[in-house]
Order: C-alpha cells, then sequence, then structure tokens
C-alpha cells in the first residue's frame, strides 16, 4: 500500500484533515500537541492510499517527548519506499511560525526523493477575514506545489486529490534546490518568506485579544477561570442526572421485564443480580462519562485550555510540576491512560516525571460511579439556581478537590525532597486563536469515549459480576450470603476493612475494585441484588442506605478510592511510558498512603459524630 | 521619525509596546533559542507585547498574526531595541 504522511507545525489542522480523508475520528481540538502518537488509515477517494497523521512539530530539532516521536518516525518513514508523497500542513493564517519547518521538511525531501507538497489550511478563515494569502507566490518561492485548503469546510480536495495521484517523478521536479541549505539559513529564509507572504494586518490577534484581556486579566481572569472549573464540575454531576434517570428507569424496566420470563429459577437470578443489579448499576454512570468528555472537548476546542495552562504555570511551579502539566492533568480527570500520553508534551523530564505522579491522583472518570454512588447515599439531591447547583455537585467538587490537593502535595513534596541538578525549563506555549467549537467532532468523541468505557470497562465488570456472583450464589442458592463461599472469602479479609467501619461485602468490592474501580459498583450491585429480595429490585443506592453504612465509612471509602491507584492499565502504561520502577513505588505508596489516609479520616468522623 | 533606540529585554516591554529583536542573552539554552526563533522571534522581527497577566505569569507576545506566551526566563534573554514611537494598540 502507498503511504502519504501527514506532517505539520502543531495545531495547523492535521488531524482535521485526516479524519475529512480518512473518515476515522482523530482526537482533534484546539491546542498545541493534541496528538502525540502516529496514527494512519486508508483515504477514502483513494483506498489504496494510506495517510499517516503525525503529531505537529515547530522544527525538526524536537523539544518534547511528541516531537521526537515525530521526528524519528518522519526519519523512518522518509527511507521506506512505500511512502510515496508527503503532505505538509501550515495554518494558512500563521505561516510565520509555520515556515521554517517547512523548508526543513522540503529539504529532508528532497534529500530522500519524495515529493513533497504544502497544504496550506484554514482557507475560511482567511475568506471570512478577507486576508490576502498567494499560494501561487509561495509555491514559486518554495519551489513545491502549494494547495489552498480547509478542513473545516472540506475545500480543496480536488486538487489534492489530483496531486496525489500524479506521477511521482513529475511532483519530484523542483525548481529550486534546498539539499545543502544549513538551518541557519533557513531560519532566515523562512522569516524572509513570513515577511512577504504572511497574511497582514492584525484582525485575527485583535479579535483574540479582546476576549484574552478578559481571560488573562489579573483579577477577572482568576476569577473566570474558577467560575469555569466550577461549573465544569457541575456539569457533570447536575446536568447529566436527567439522562442518568432515563437510563436507570431503562434498566430496571428491562430487568422487571424480562426476568420473569425466564423459567429456569438460577438464570432468572444470575440475570437478575449479575447483569442487572451489577452491571446495569455501572451503566448508569455512562452518561457523565459523556458529559464529562464533552465539557472537556468544548474546553479544549474553544482555545481557553491554552489560556488556562499559562495562568496555571506559577501556581503549578511551586508544586514542581509547570503549565504544560495542567492539560494532562485535566486529561487525567477523564481518564489517566490518555493523560499519561498526553504528558509527552511536557518538554522538560523532571516536570513529566511530576506529572506522572500526579496523575493517577487526578479524579479519574472510573472513579466517578464510586463517588456518584457514595455521595447519592449520603447527600439528598436538592438543587438551588433552577437546577444549575446542586449539593451532590459541591459535593462532588469537594471529593475532587481533595484528589488534586493531595496530588499537588505529593508532587510539592518530592520536587521539594528530591535534590535537581538540571536548571528548570523555561515555559513557551502558542496561544491558538478562540474558535467556536464544532459539536460534531466533539459529540464523536464523547460517544467513542463512551463506547470504550463500556466495551473495556464492561468486559471487566462481566467478568468479575460473574465471578462474584457464583461465589456468593452457591453453595446454598443464595438464601444466605453471609453463608456462601464468597461470605467465607469475605470474613478472610473483613479484618483488613474492619478499622474503616466496613463490612465484608465492602471488603469484597475494593478487592474487585484493584482490576479497575468501576468495577467496585458492579461487585456491590450483584451483591446487593442475591440479597435483596426477588420482587424489588432496588436501585443500588437504596440497598446501601438500607444496609446503615455509617457517614465515617462512607467518607472513608471516598477518601481510599481518591488516592489508591486502583487501575491495572494505569501501572502498564506509567511502566511503559515512565519507568517500571515508577510504576511499582507508586502502585505500593498509594495503596499504602490510601489505606492509612482513610483509617485516618473514619476515625476523626467516628469521634466527631 | 524619532529613532532613538534603546536596547532591553523582551520581558520589560509593557502591554502595547512594540519592538524589534535583536538578539539573545547567553542565558538561554540553545534548543530554546532554536524554538524561539522559529516561533518567529528573529533579529530584525517586530514583536508586541500584547498582555501582562500578572503574579510573574508568562506574558503574551504577538508576532504577526501569532500569538505566544513566554516566561520570564525566556522573555527575559530575548533582546529587543524599542523605537520611541510607540504604536500604541487599538
Ligand atoms: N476554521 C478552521 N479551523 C480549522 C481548520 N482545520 C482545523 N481547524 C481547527 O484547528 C484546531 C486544530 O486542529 P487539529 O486537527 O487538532 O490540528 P493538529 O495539526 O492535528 O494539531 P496537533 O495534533 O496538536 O499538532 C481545531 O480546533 C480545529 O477545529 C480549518 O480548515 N478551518
Ligand atoms: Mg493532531
Amino acid at each position: 500500500m502507498r503511504r502519504v504522511l501527514l506532517l505539520g507545525s502543531p495545531n495547523s489542522g492535521k488531524s482535521s484533515l485526516f479524519n475529512r480523508l480518512t473518515g476515522l475520528s482523530q482526537r482533534v481540538a484546539n491546542y498545541p500537541g493534541i496528538t502525540v502518537d502516529v496514527a494512519s488509515g486508508p483515504m477514502v477517494s483513494l483506498p489504496d492510499t494510506e495517510l499517516v497523521d503525525f503529531p505537529g512539530t515547530y522544527s525538526l530539532e524536537p523539544i518534547s517527548g511528541e516531537e521526537a516521536i515525530a521526528v524519528s518516525f518522519l526519519n523512518e518513514a522518509l527511507a521506506d519506499d512505500n511512502v510515496s508523497h508527503v503532505l505538509c500542513v501550515a495554518d494558512a493564517t500563521r505561516l510565520e511560525k509555520c515556515l521554517h519547518f517547512i523548508l526543513q521538511v522540503i529539504r529532508e525531501c528532497q534529500l530522500h526523493q519524495k515529493p513533497v507538497t504544502i497544504l496550506a489550511n484554514m482557507s475560511d478563515v482567511i475568506r471570512d477575514n478577507q486576508l490576502h494569502f498567494d499560494p501561487i507566490g509561495l509555491s514559486e518561492a518554495l519551489g513545491v506545489q502549494v494547495i489552498s485548503v480547509s478542513a473545516r469546510e472540506s475545500q480543496g480536495f480536488e486538487s489534492l486529490v489530483e496531486c496525489l495521484g500524479v506521477d511521482a517523478a513529475l511532483n519530484l521536479h523542483a525548481d529550486r534546490n534546498w539539499r545543502e541549505t544549513p538551518n541557519e539559513i533557513l531560519r532566515g529564509t523562512a522569516q524572509q518568506l513570513a515577511e512577504k507572504f504572511s497574511p497582514k494586518g492584525d484582525v485575527l490577534i485583535n479579535s483574540q485579544l479582546r476576549l484574552d484581556r478578559f481571560f488573562l486579566s489579573t483579577a477577572l481572569g482568576g476569577l473566570a477561570f474558577f467560575a469555569i472549573m466550577f461549573l465544569f464540575f457541575q456539569s457533570i454531576f447536575t446536568w447529566s442526572a436527567p439522562i442518568m434517570d432515563a437510563v436507570e428507569s431503562v434498566v430496571s424496566g428491562l430487568g422487571q421485564a424480562v426476568v420473569p420470563l425466564i423459567p429456569n429459577k438460577v438464570i432468572a437470578d444470575f440475570v437478575a443480580d449479575a447483569l442487572f443489579g451489577g452491571v446495569g448499576a455501572f451503566l448508569v454512570f455512562v452518561p457523565q462519562i459523556f458529559v464529562l468528555t464533552l465539557v472537556i472537548g468544548i474546553m479544549e476546542d474553544s482555545g481557553y485550555l491554552a489560556r488556562a495552562a499559562l495562568i496555571c504555570h506559577r501556581p503549578l511551579r511551586v508544586f514542581g510540576l509547570t503549565g504544560k502539566s495542567f492539560i494532562p492533568l485535566l486529561s487525567g480527570v477523564a481518564c489517566a491512560i490518555p493523560a499519561i500520553y498526553a504528558a509527552r508534551s511536557v518538554d522538560s523530564p523532571r516536570q513529566r516525571m511530576m506529572t506522572y505522579l500526579a496523575i493517577p491522583l487526578m479524579p479519574c472518570s472510573a472513579r466517578l460511579p464510586v463517588y456518584a454512588l457514595l455521595i447519592a447515599t449520603f447527600i439528598p439531591s436538592d438543587t438551588a439556581l433552577f437546577g444549575l447547583i446542586g449539593w451532590q455537585g459541591m459535593a462532588l467538587f469537594a471529593i475532587y478537590f481533595f484528589g488534586m490537593l493531595v496530588a499537588l502535595l505529593v508532587t510539592g513534596f518530592v520536587s521539594k525532597a528530591s535534590k535537581n541538578k538540571q536548571p528548570e525549563q523555561p515555559f513557551v506555549l502558542e496561544l491558538p486563536p478562540y474558535r467556536l467549537p464544532t459539536a460534531k467532532p466533539l459529540l464523536r468523541n464523547a460517544w467513542n469515549r463512551c463506547q470504550q468505557f463500556v466495551t473495556q470497562a464492561g468486559k471487566i465488570i462481566l467478568a468479575v459480576t460473574m465471578v462474584v456472583w457464583v461465589l456468593g450464589y452457591f453453595p446454598n442458592g443464595g438464601a444466605d450470603l453471609g453463608q456462601s463461599w464468597l461470605g467465607t472469602l469475605g470474613h478472610f479479609v473483613e479484618p483488613v476493612f474492619a478499622p474503616l467501619g466496613l463490612d465484608w461485602r465492602y471488603g469484597i468490592a475494593i478487592l474487585t475494585s484493584f482490576l479497575a474501580r468501576e468495577v467496585f459498583v458492579g461487585t456491590l450491585g450483584t451483591i446487593f441484588g442475591i440479597e435483596g429480595s426477588e420482587e424489588n429490585m432496588l436501585p443500588l443506592v437504596d440497598h446501601i442506605q438500607a444496609s446503615g453504612l455509617p457517614l465515617g465509612s462512607g467518607i472513608a471509602l471516598l477518601v481510599f478510592f481518591a488516592v489508591a491507584l486502583q487501575c491495572v492499565s494505569t501501572v502498564v502504561i506509567l511502566a511503559r511510558e515512565g519507568s517500571s520502577r515508577l510504576a511499582l513505588t507508586m502502585l505500593v505508596s498509594y495503596l499504602v498512603g490510601a489505606y492509612l489516609l482513610s483509617l485516618l479520616v473514619f476515625q476523626i468522623v467516628s469521634v466527631l459524630l | 521619525m524619532n529613532n532613538a533606540s534603546a536596547v532591553k529585554a523582551l520581558w520589560d516591554l509593557r502591554p502595547g509596546e512594540a519592538a524589534t529583536v535583536t538578539g539573545f542573552g547567553d542565558t538561554l539554552p540553545v534548543s530554546y533559542q532554536g524554538r524561539v526563533m522559529e516561533f518567529g522571534f528573529q533579529p530584525g522581527a517586530r514583536v508586541r507585547c500584547l498582555l501582562n497577566p500578572g503574579f510573574g505569569a508568562p506574558r503574551v507576545y504577538g508576532i504577526s498574526n501569532s500569538v505566544f506566551s513566554l516566561d520570564r526566563e525566556i522573555a527575559a534573554a530575548v533582546h529587543v531595541a524599542i523605537n520611541n514611537s510607540v504604536e500604541g494598540l487599538a
């Protein structure tokens, strides 16, 4: 298969073009450094051609992890005979930051005898703002073809496909030879070309500046930051409540309709307890994950996240992190795995290590079902301000805040305790323009995330709930859970959890949650499903309330889940991206820390109440 | 036009002030000097200080239509010459 490479500066629209041309859904967002690995797929209009999306890089001399990946992949790809063409994407409205890279790429392609074409993206912005851009002049100056395209409006794609179809040898005919030109000369040339061909005027900068004056002003900007973060957490809980209720009633309605139809009692019990009780209890939380991913996506795509990184840079530095850690940390609120990959964009190795330390403490969406369950158990669902703000949302904010606080304390402590030999790396970040988020990719991304969540976590949950159900149902047919195999096992581990005021049922649920945190909910659902009477399938919350779980234990559970590293995948990825030693140290110390902290919390709450 | 120019650091520019890049201090790691040059902070280029969020936060600079935020470590090592005819912002 022929391969075509898609290179370019960060945030120039490579992944957007890739998605348009392949029909796939690579992650796209308005922040430089979103793509951190290469992705590939066949082109819709040329099925025998595979397009390869690269992480953005400002030059072929990388300073961060994802750039190094792009550069080393590029070197491999240029030596690959299957690579038939290189497409270099530039943001036509901001040519000045792309030209140096373009020249470097042209030089490398000429050295390796690969045809190269420049795609000047964002032609819609050029048109809408009546900017002047001269692709023909630029093409003459560079000696390679320049095509104006817009990924947003799918414009210019015919010329693009046509140029890919042309015989490679024709494309190789270069009017200008950059082969021998050293980097310093390329830089100078880039500047001259930028002066000549960059769209003139400051229309774009001025409209961006008006918003920045607000979002980056000393007082209002800080307030806006907290308001946005607050709304963010409210949205997860309060705004997704109606969808969750809907899912909940669908699940229980289905259960009530299906279970009586099953003639065999054991199978009926299994379907009711393990499937509807266990897996169903977890499905209820999927809407929250959808809302969470969507809201993070909106923040990223609007361009605000880069501003947030800037605002947070100084405060984060106190804790050994950098403003660039902000995006990985915020992604960690969705899931630690993409967050660990996103940390590649943190250029300093030391600060990247600190970011790794903090990520698993970020309140990820796998914790959300657990938090939501416990919060719903103890906190009334009253709302204020027309349902915009609720007590449960506030409680969630508090526990999320707790996780982040622990993360900062850990990195702060470790960075103070470990001597720093190298000087701090400086902070440079491109601030992308503010853009109205586009609904379709955002919704698609949130949908994909939910699908992933359901299929990946769902498989584990299904397996675990099945095992838990079998152990809990036999040998006495669900008559007495305490005397079942599970009960015997539970009483064996109970002493570990008794100091937290938790009985063996919670102990078992915690043990299973080391596979993945959300399994906790499924396991509890199954256990209470076996225990509960058959006629009324109560929501899990009601079961827990009825079981008389003390408040202190509830809070201790929240604290335990906030700190412990109960996720096999995170440990594996940490070992791969960081080191096995790091992963192991974090696993053990976060576990011990979680246990001790929750013990402390339980004792304090018990004394107070 | 008054061309009396004073050399100072990019970090010393106030929001709204524009200047021309003249060179780099030697406190800047070479890789980062390369990076800011690729961004367009090249000797001879016009830069504008757009914003200073305060509290020592990185400041915001514009070159043509691109906007970058640089922290003190970098901006203090970029030398600029100010023309007295300051171009105010709209
Ligand atoms: N108006 C407009 N916006 C675009 C166009 N192409 C991309 N964008 C927006 O530009 C931003 C960056 O797009 P991406 O496709 O993520 O850019 P990228 O080059 O893959 O970025 P990195 O992976 O971070 O290097 C997103 O907000 C897109 O919606 C376009 O043709 N017109
Ligand atoms: Mg991308």
